[in-house]
């Protein structure tokens, strides 16, 4: 599903230049003013009918060279819905020695009136507010006047960046339909980028042109590459539940800097174009390269940490630990550090700072690591047709002891050794270390791991209709750290208690036990002696009871009937639930329901439930289990239809009567 | 004489500690440490009023973190903007055993702006910062100042304002001249304010709270104002962006936002005159005028909010409305009254707290913060009726949870005046469903339901309405999550905009295997259309009442008819509860091939002793038990 292409162009050599593309403003037919649904998508709240952005690197009239983005949209707003479509945020970046800025801002709102008379309103220019949101950010908001469903809004605008390398993505799809969209650059050969497409839809234009002479500066020339990408009637993007970050399957188009050459000097930087490259410049980079590097500085912060250990794997971990403990994450996430020991001094620290101290730390401990650069689930999948550094956004740390590999994340305090936050395991991951070229491994099916927990209950039905016994419940892997994160929410382990206590409204708690509650690579067990109210009294012929208590799926999740997009769940599930249950001594089962047995395809999951008396005691069991981590659309059907059986089956009741 | 060599020796330990404050962690008394995640150890907020455009605050702090839950309990987060401007910020952190570890100033602050989402701009910012120690407990100390430039509203005091924090001690001290007059209320105080001269002459107020224990959050418990202590202070004469007054109570108040705010800001061109002439032309009855008049602000406008300086209180002209079409609630309700002016209807600016929690202003205390949003109000004879202007949709005299049954305050010329808005009443607030299915062999579910919401129930499908049907039809299985396997035949929505609005929907379906056929057995569920899910958790040793903000009925019946062969395994369902807060009754019976299952849940509003919570538990677990009732059939 990983859409990803490449763009390959032919250039043609034209002459004479072709002029602007752009759509004249102000001109709207009949048919636009007139419409009332977009016969294409008439549920659509707004359309856009035309969008035209020209982005290019050019001198400006103060001999600086900028990059600009000429922006413009004509939207028809269908329904009272649509009308935040007119309100527009322009996010621009704060630079250390400019500030990004948007200029020559108009725009109009028309639409007839209720006599049929052609109104426009223009939107007042003094009515654009700039807001400095933060050190990086600003952004400049209007909104425009006079709506009313069926009025069209067109308005354009111009931004202009110092930075050249940050080349203006376009997003040709959005959560509206598009009638067409059309994005004309020109890049001056002193810029190479990589460019990239997004999404499976088709682009109905796609051209490349040299452009002669089209840029100079300083008596610098150089021609241009005049690229069009176009598509018409765009369908809108529908995000679904468990789906990775749309981003993923939107169409839009990407630029990526591979290289430039400094006008004024000649001089040819590469920025990217071989793993190579990019391998050499972060290790030499101050805030990667130069971090791992800091393995002897570090020395003296874990020498007490290994001492007395001559096992690498018990090192690893008490280094791990460590740095867990020592660094409380900042919340900023990061691929890089501008200094990990500062980090370790200070306390806290950026993902970056984090993990490549970790890194360093493992390194100084004698432990062969590599730093693994990958994107999180919200950051999308990464573009793997050419080395793109900016795509990473997250970084973690991989130990190699013996013949096997660890992966390890320091950013959080109760995640065990060898396991990641959910949000790490995406895509691929790029494996980054100071003495071998990198590679890449696979983040989600090399991971071992997975959510796995085991209930068992031992209850004995008393006299007075109260079960009396234990719950005892095992958290393995992902589930364990969810539990422990769950638990740490709380003071204490008493107060996590009572908050149990008093959730579970007719279970009484007579006394907990946690255990390895600290120990983060052991089981989590949760031992309650609970006694729980169930029936009034014991003096009825037959009694009824449903052995899903606590926790009985009666929602189907998956409730669309199709699905264009794989569910992603992460990692593989295993649950265990297993019922003993001891009746007083003239009670016996009367019916119960059948053992059931439902598998996904191709191994991909199972529910099984299972019952077997003896006597007046009885056994119900269940497991449900999903082994993959991501489920093609073809298999959803499958997935729904488990999940009725589940609910089909977790309905049923276990009748018991005196004999 | 030994007895008195102590006491004054004991008089210069308590100086020397003060001079020196001490934050060893294990000084904090251990009936403050229970559910608290960090503990004041000491905080001094100090409030001068230095000239009418001159309010300096000087707020000194030192919180204890007891562990990572308390780090946002203790980060630092200082609002200012152009007119409230943060000055001299230090600060220094303390270990366990109340060592200095650190220092911070004002460069640690990460800076932000506080512009609301629904905000197309404000000026308000943000400075925040929480220190990062490697252990806990650790303790932050801070100081730093507020200047604002102006007198009109002041910061309460609250010292215990957060879930899990405690409080050793906090001192609140307001400072002014003799001559600045001020009223302050307090709330749920237990000592009163203690008023001195100072050298200068100044005349202070001091409050001080010690050992507050922290609070936990309750469920169904009344807004935090109620029962957490905070002191309030309002002035006699005050200036504000330049503009001075003066009040004592809520009429005056509201005059001087008539005189002040409000007046002459309703021209409006003549065009639109016109039209509002136009509109109403041939209507008599004023209230229908009104509504005419209402529904035409309606489609014309929309909300945009955008707040700077004097206009945070101060309406856009009238006039700008009538260009843009859209404007904040100030300007929107200035505007609707600019357009029912035209025709000579009078109208009220009325300023309420609005939110689904019910806030009122303050009878015995008036003052200027009071409120966050604006309404209208229509003083018809005998009728008073109030309008929510921002929304595109609401129906006429509608308002909803967000501003119903609380204290408003309505600025005429002729002063401001208290008032009520109307309270839906748990009768009023109704849900009526039918539903009549039939059940076949196989387990599938055919039939069809009608349900009517009244109310503010109206509120659960309202905006389902604006939704395409492609994605109504989505939003059903949603709806209805009980009824697995969900099928829409058909479905229809019928609207009625009164003033107390009504919405009927009505929808055909199927459900395969809606019951369960096992070992001869089939088993449903009796009630899948209107689930109660959880039962709200027990609290023990509550602290707070039982409050219940809103109060509603639901009424269901279903009839099923069942496939023939069947009866059914166990007796039928019977529960009826009655208490001062809500009533229950569900119901099945059987008689032939048809089962009819009759359920009523109301819930009353209002505020009940804290010893009802347990039985409002016992109340709720009663009905989850009742929803999640089985039916289980077995071959005859």
């Amino acid at each position: 599903m990983n859409k990803i292409l490449l763009v390959v162009f032919f250039f043609i050599l034209l002459s004479p230049l072709a002029h602007s593309q752009d759509f004249v403003y102000g001109d709207n037919s009949a048919e636009e003013m007139s419409m009332k649904k977009y016969n294409k998508d008439t549920a659509a709240r707004a359309v856009v009918l035309n969008e035209y952005g020209l982005a290019r690197i050019s001198d400006n009239s103060e001999g600086n060279i900028r990059l600009s983005l000429d922006y413009h949209v004509k939207i028809k707003l269908l329904t009272t819905k649509g009308f935040d479509k007119a309100t527009v945020e322009i996010p621009l970046r704060i630079l250390s020695n400019s500030e990004e800025e948007a200029s020559d801002i108009k725009g109009y709102t028309t639409y007839l009136d209720d006599s049929g008379n052609h109104q426009t309103v223009e939107l007042d220019s003094k009515s654009a507010f700039t807001t400095k949101e933060n050190k990086y950010w600003k952004t400049v908001k209007f909104t425009l006047p006079n709506l009313r469903p069926g009025c069209i809004i067109e308005y354009k605008y111009t931004t202009k960046s110092a930075a050249l390398g940050l080349f203006p993505s376009w997003k040709l799809q959005d959560d509206i339909p598009k009638v067409n969209s059309r994005y004309d650059v020109h890049i001056p050969g002193f810029w190479n980028f990589n460019i990239s497409l997004r999404g499976n839809l088709k682009l109905t234009k796609n051209t490349a042109e040299i452009e002669k002479e089209c840029f100079s500066w300083y008596g610098a020339k150089a021609d241009c590459s005049f690229m069009v990408f176009q598509m018409e009637n765009i369908p809108a993007f529908v995000e679904e539940d468990y789906m990775t970050s749309p981003k993923n399957f939107m169409s839009a188009v990407y630029f990526e800097l591979s290289d430039y050459t400094n006008p004024s000097t000649g001089q040819k930087i590469k920025v990217a174009k071989e793993w190579a490259d990019i391998d050499f410049n972060l290790k030499r980079s101050d805030y990667f390269g130069s971090q791992l590097k800091k393995k002897d500085q570090l020395k003296p912060y874990i020498a007490s940490v290994i001492a007395g250990k001559t096992d690498d794997l018990e090192k690893a971990k008490a280094v791990y630990a460590y740095i867990q403990k020592t660094i409380k994450w900042n919340k900023l996430t990061s691929t890089g550090s501008d200094n990990v020991r500062k980090a370790l001094d200070s306390h806290s620290g950026t993902v970056g700072d984090i993990n490549l101290a970790l890194v360093a730390a493992l390194s100084a401990a004698g432990i062969r690591t590599e730093a693994v650069l990958l994107s999180t689930r919200t950051n999308g999948f990464i573009n793997k047709l050419y080395p793109v550094e900016d795509d990473f956004n997250y970084v973690v740390a991989r130990a190699n002891i013996g013949d096997k590999t660890y992966m390890l994340d320091a950013t959080d305090p109760l995640l065990g050794f060898d396991m990641l936050p959910l949000k790490c395991l995406n895509d691929q991951g790029r494996v980054m270390s100071l003495d071998k070229p990198s590679f890449w491994i696979d983040m989600v099916s090399l991971s071992k791991q997975r959510k796995s927990q085991t209930s068992a209950y031992d209850l004995t039905l008393q006299s007075n209709g109260k079960l009396k016994g234990t719950i005892t419940t095992y958290y393995n892997g992902y589930d364990a750290y969810e539990k422990r994160t769950a638990i740490k929410k709380f003071n204490t382990q008493d107060e996590y208690i009572e908050d149990l206590d008093e959730r579970l409204v007719k279970t009484k708690i007579l006394s907990a036990d946690i255990t390895n509650l600290d120990s983060l690579n052991l089981s989590l067990v949760e031992k309650l002696e609970v006694e729980i109210d169930v029936y009034d009294n014991l003096d009825h012929s037959k009694l009824a009871f449903n052995p899903f208590f606590f926790d009985r799926i009666t929602n189907n999740p998956f409730k669309l009937n199709e699905r264009n997009y794989p569910v992603d769940k992460g990692m593989p599930s295993d649950d265990r639930f297993m019922l003993t249950m001891h009746l007083p001594a003239d009670y016996v089962v009367d019916s119960a329901p059948q053992g059931v047995a439902v598998s996904l395809p191709n191994q991909g999951g199972k529910f099984i439930t299972n019952f077997v008396a003896e006597g007046n005691t009885f056994t119900f069991s269940n497991v449900l289990q999903f082994t993959k981590t991501v489920y093609e659309p073809e298999e959803y059907p499958y997935l729904k239809e488990l999940y009725n059986k589940i609910i089909a089956t977790e309905k049923a009741e276990i009748v018991f009567k005196k004999k | 004489m030994k007895l008195i060599c102590t006491t004054v020796f004991m008089l210069m330990l308590a100086t020397l500690a003060k001079a020196q404050p001490n934050y060893d962690v294990s000084l904090i008394s251990k009936g403050l440490l229970p559910y608290a995640s960090a503990v004041v150890r000491s905080e001094d907020v100090n409030t001068e009023v230095k000239d009418d455009d001159n309010t300096v605050y000087h707020i000194k702090k030192a919180i204890t973190v007891m562990n990572k839950n308390g780090d946002d309990i203790a980060r630092i987060v200082l609002w200012y903007n152009k007119t409230n401007v943060v000055r001299n910020f230090k600060g220094t952190t303390y270990n366990e055993f109340g060592k200095p570890i650190g220092k911070f100033t004002e460069k640690d602050l990460v800076d932000q702006s506080a512009t609301a989402s629904y905000s197309l701009f404000d000026d308000s910012r943000v400075k925040h910062f929480i220190p990062s120690i490697g252990a806990y407990p650790y303790t932050i100390e801070y100081e730093y100042e507020l200047r604002s430039k102006q007198s009109l509203n002041f910061s309460d005091w609250t010292p215990n304002d957060s879930p899990g924090l405690a409080v050793e001690k906090s001192t609140f001290t307001f400072t002014c001249a003799p001559s600045f007059n001020i009223r302050y209320k307090e709330i749920n105080m237990p000592g009163k304010v203690s008023i001195a001269t100072t050298k200068e002459g100044l005349k202070t107020y001091t409050w001080q709270l010690n050992d507050i224990k922290a609070f936990k959050y309750e469920p169904y418990s009344p807004n935090e104002e109620d029962y957490l202590s905070s002191v309030k202070i309002a002035p006699q004469n005050f200036k504000y962006e330049g503009i001075t007054g003066s009040f004592n109570n809520w009429k005056e108040l509201g005059q001087w936002t008539y005189d002040k705010l409000l007046v002459n800001r309703r021209e409006l061109p003549s065009p639109t005159v016109q039209v509002i002439k136009d509109l109403t032309a041939g209507i008599t009855d004023p209230k229908l005028k009104a509504k005419k008049i209402y529904e035409y602000m309606q489609g014309k406008t929309r909300y945009i909010s955008v707040q700077v300086g004097i206009g945070g209180y101060r309406p856009f002209l009238a006039s700008d409305v009538d260009r843009n079409s859209y404007g904040d609630c100030k300007a929107l309700v200035n505007y609707t009254q600019a357009l029912l002016n035209v025709v000579g209807i009078e109208s009220w600016y009325c300023v309420v707290e609005a939110g689904n929690p019910k806030v009122s202003l303050m009878k015995d205390f008036a003052s200027m913060s009071q409120g966050n949003h604006i309404i209208l109000c229509l003083p018809f004879k005998n009728d008073t009726t109030f309008l929510e202007c921002t929304s595109q949709k609401i129906p006429f005299g509608f308002l909803s949870d967000f501003t119903d049954d609380r204290t408003v305050l309505a600025c005429t010329p002729e002063g401001g005046r208290l008032m009520r808005t109307a309270r839906y009443s748990p009768q009023v607030n109704l849900q009526t469903r039918r539903a009549d299915f039939v059940i076949d062999n196989n387990g599938e579910l055919n039939g069809s339901i009608t349900t009517v919401f009244k109310g503010t129930q109206y509120d659960n499908r309202e905006d389902m309405l604006d939704e395409p049907r492609s994605e109504q039809l989505k939003m059903f299985p949603k709806l209805y999550p009980a009824v697995n396997n969900l099928d829409i035949e058909s479905f229809g929505f019928k609207q009625e905009k009164n003033i107390l609005p009504v919405i009927t929907e009505e929808v055909k379906l199927n459900a395969r295997d809606f019951a369960t056929t096992d070992n001869g057995k089939l088993y449903f569920s009796l009630n899948p259309l209107n689930r109660s899910g959880r039962s709200p958790r027990e609290v023990r040793n509550r602290n707070t009442a039982l409050y219940i903000n809103s109060g509603y009925t639901d009424e269901d019946e279903i009839t099923y008819k069942l496939p023939a062969g069947y009866k059914a395994e166990f007796g039928p369902l019977h529960v009826a509860i009655d208490k001062p807060f809500g009533k229950f009754t569900a119901n099945m019976e059987i008689s032939g091939d048809k089962l009819t299952f009759k359920r009523r849940l109301q819930l009353i509003d209002g505020t009940y002793s804290k010893e009802l919570y347990s039985q409002l538990v016992e109340f709720y677990q009663q009905v989850v038990e009742a929803d999640n009732y089985n039916v289980s059939l077995v071959k005859n």
